[in-house]
C-alpha cells in the first residue's frame, strides 16, 4: 500500500464530507478509492464505461463496489459510442450485470481536435455530438436530484 | 449534490468530469468544486484554463492533511484547515465559476 495515494484519498474524503456545496470529482484510475471508502459520502457515482469488454467488465465492478459502498445513486455513462452495435452490446452487458445506463455519449473528433488546439471541449465547439451529450447528462442530473 | 466520476484511465471521465462541472455552473449552481483526484493537468485544461496556463495550476500542499493521535491514543488523519480555507487558498478559479482544486500528486511513474 503506497502511504502517499492513501493520504491523498484521505484528502479528498475529508473535503468531500466537510464541503457542502456541489462537486464533481475526477477520481483516481481503478478501484482503490471505492474499495478504500474514499468516495463513500457522494450522492451519485458515475462509471464512465467504453464500448468494449475490460471496460465494461470494469464498469460492472464499480458499480457493484459503489452499491455495496450505500452510494445512493449509481450510474454507468456510455461513452466514445460509435455505432448502433456498440450501445446495443452495452445495453445487453449492462441490463445483465445490474448497471443502469444513464447516458450515451458519442464517440466524437472534435474532442481530439479540441485537445490539440489546447481548448477545452465546451469552449472548442458547443455543438459537438460529445459535449450535447453532457449537456443532455447534467440535465437529467438535476431532474434526479431536484436541485444542485 | 456530489458527483464522483470513476472508470479506467482513457475512458474520457476527465472530460465528462470537466465539461459537466462547467454546465452545472453555468445552470446556477452556486460555486461548484471540481476535485482532480488523479492528478490530471487535463481537468482544468477541460474547465477553460488554457495550456499556457496550466503551469500555473498547483497541486494543494501534502502538508494540509496532518495525522494526529487523540486522548485515546488512536492516529487519525485530518485537516489542518476548514474546506472554506482551504478553497480560499488553494483553490484555482476558471473561467465558468468552477473552482478546481488538485489533489498532490504521488509520482505516478513506478508509484503505487
Amino acid at each position: 500500500m503506497c502511504g502517499a495515494h492513501a493520504a491523498v484519498r484521505s484528502l479528498v474524503k475529508e473535503m468531500v464530507d466537510q464541503y457542502d456545496r456541489p462537486t464533481v470529482i475526477d477520481m483516481e484510475a481503478g478501484l482503490e478509492h471505492l474499495s478504500r471508502g474514499t468516495t463513500r459520502n457522494v450522492d451519485c457515482l458515475l462509471a464512465v464505461i467504453e464500448p468494449y469488454f475490460k471496460s465494461m467488465e470494469t464498469g460492472a465492478r464499480v458499480n457493484e463496489l459503489a452499491k455495496e459502498l450505500g452510494i445512493k445513486q449509481v450510474f454507468g455513462v456510455a461513452n466514445k459510442v460509435r455505432r448502433a452495435e456498440d450501445e446495443r452490446a452495452m445495453r445487453e452487458f449492462c441490463g445483465r450485470r445490474n448497471v443502469e445506463l444513464f447516458g450515451f455519449i458519442p464517440y466524437d473528433d472534435t474532442l481530439m481536435e479540441a485537445e490539440r488546439a489546447g481548448v477545452a471541449p465546451l469552449d472548442y465547439d458547443r455543438t459537438g455530438l460529445a459535449v450535447q451529450a453532457i449537456d443532455e447528462l447534467a440535465k437529467k442530473l438535476l431532474q434526479v436530484n431536484g436541485a444542485l | 449534490m456530489k458527483i464522483a466520476v470513476a472508470g479506467k484511465g482513457g475512458s474520457g471521465k476527465t472530460t465528462i468530469s470537466g465539461t459537466l462541472a462547467r454546465i452545472m455552473a453555468r445552470q446556477g449552481a452556486a460555486e461548484v468544486l471540481a476535485i482532480d483526484g488523479d492528478s490530471n493537468p487535463n481537468l482544468a485544461m477541460t474547465l477553460g484554463i488554457t495550456r499556457e496556463q496550466t503551469s500555473q495550476v498547483l497541486p494543494m500542499p501534502r502538508t494540509i492533511l496532518q495525522r494526529v493521535t487523540d486522548e485515546q491514543g488512536n492516529a487519525k488523519t485530518i485537516l489542518a484547515k476548514r474546506p472554506d480555507e482551504i478553497i480560499h487558498d488553494f483553490g484555482i478559479p476558471t473561467p465558468d465559476g468552477v473552482t478546481l482544486l488538485v489533489m498532490p500528486g504521488v509520482g505516478h511513474a513506478g508509484a503505487g
